[in-house]
């Protein structure tokens, strides 16, 4: 569910969608969400100063499916 | 029952008039009697009339926004429909039920309004939800080809009801650093938010704001500046 949300939202604002990748890693204290773009599409996950990947956090905090682990949200290039 | 006070703006002397009655801002009709505008090194003076009702709420103060009830809430046109297609898309995503719609049009500004039963969930703590999504969509707008527009979005008249707060707690501070003559620090606000308390208190003369801190949230500092 984390996973599919990231997954739109990266999709909507890259140029090249394709290239977009989400994985989820589970580990004992958290959910981590792996998100790949095409390099010249890094900054449109990150934003100025991070501000669409803190908006992303935010809002993957908010889920309805969230259980009672954290879930991060690491970028990757 | 009718009673005139005077100051050197409206809102200085709204402020009075609700001061002295120990009434709420939007207890009370007020009527402009006289208005004379200050300028640069001038001060304005303004004798305003301001009606009470013993019964009952006080109908809508005259210079209160007009309602925007005009609005057509589909969405015109391919941008709006992408638009409210991605906000409801993200809402969606999170798990909850929506429903997107025009909430109004201006020049170089849109609002979407989210309807939702987990309305509450989907504003979050101080909005800061509700923030995320609007800050998505400004972004999505800009991808659209739209950088000059800004996208409002909102949800149970959210940003209205936190905006008549703001307002309200502003002047409560400015009237408590007058007295002490003290400093006052406020909590971290967004952008929109410190504007809100920017602008309230630019009419009042011996009041001074200056926002504090870095990143988006900084703090405004209320602090007494002494009579011009």
């Amino acid at each position: 569910m984390e996973r599919d949300l990231v997954e739109y939202i990266a999709k909507s604002l890259v140029d090249d969608p394709a290239g977009v990748s989400v994985a989820t890693v589970e580990t004992d204290e958290a959910t981590v969400i792996e998100l790949r773009v095409s390099p010249a599409d890094i900054g449109k996950v990150i934003g100025k100063r991070g501000r669409i990947a803190k908006a992303i956090r935010t809002l993957l905090s908010a889920t309805a499916t969230r259980g009672s682990k954290d879930v991060r949200l690491s970028i990757l290039d | 029952m009718v009673q005139e006070f005077e100051g050197r703006t409206e809102e200085e002397a709204i402020e009075t008039a609700a001061r002295e009655l120990g009434l709420a801002r939007d207890e009370f009709d007020v009527e402009i009697v006289e208005a004379q505008r200050g300028g640069f090194l001038k001060k304005g003076h303004i004798v305003i009339k301001v009606h009470t009702r013993d019964h009952g709420p006080a109908p809508r103060q005259a210079d209160a926004p007009e309602p925007r009830h005009n609005v057509r809430r589909e969405p015109d046109g391919e941008f709006e429909s992408k638009l409210l297609d991605f906000v409801g898309g993200v809402v969606e995503k999170m798990g909850y039920a929506c429903k997107t719609s025009i909430l109004f049009r201006e020049e170089q500004k849109l609002g979407i309004r989210l309807d939702s039963a987990n309305a509450s969930i989907l504003i979050g703590k101080k909005g800061k939800n509700l923030d995320a999504i609007q800050l998505l969509a400004n972004v999505y707008a800009g991808k659209l080809g739209r950088e000059d527009l800004r996208v409002i979005i909102d949800s149970e008249n959210y940003r209205i009801r936190r905006e008549e707060a703001i307002v309200k707690m502003a002047y409560e501070v400015a009237e408590k650093v007058r007295r002490t003559r003290a400093s006052v620090l406020l909590e971290p606000m967004n952008p929109f938010e410190r504007r809100i308390v920017h602008t309230t208190l630019n009419d009042i003369m011996d009041i001074e704001t200056k926002s504090e801190g870095d990143g988006l949230y900084k703090q405004v500092r209320v602090s007494f500046r002494g009579r011009a």
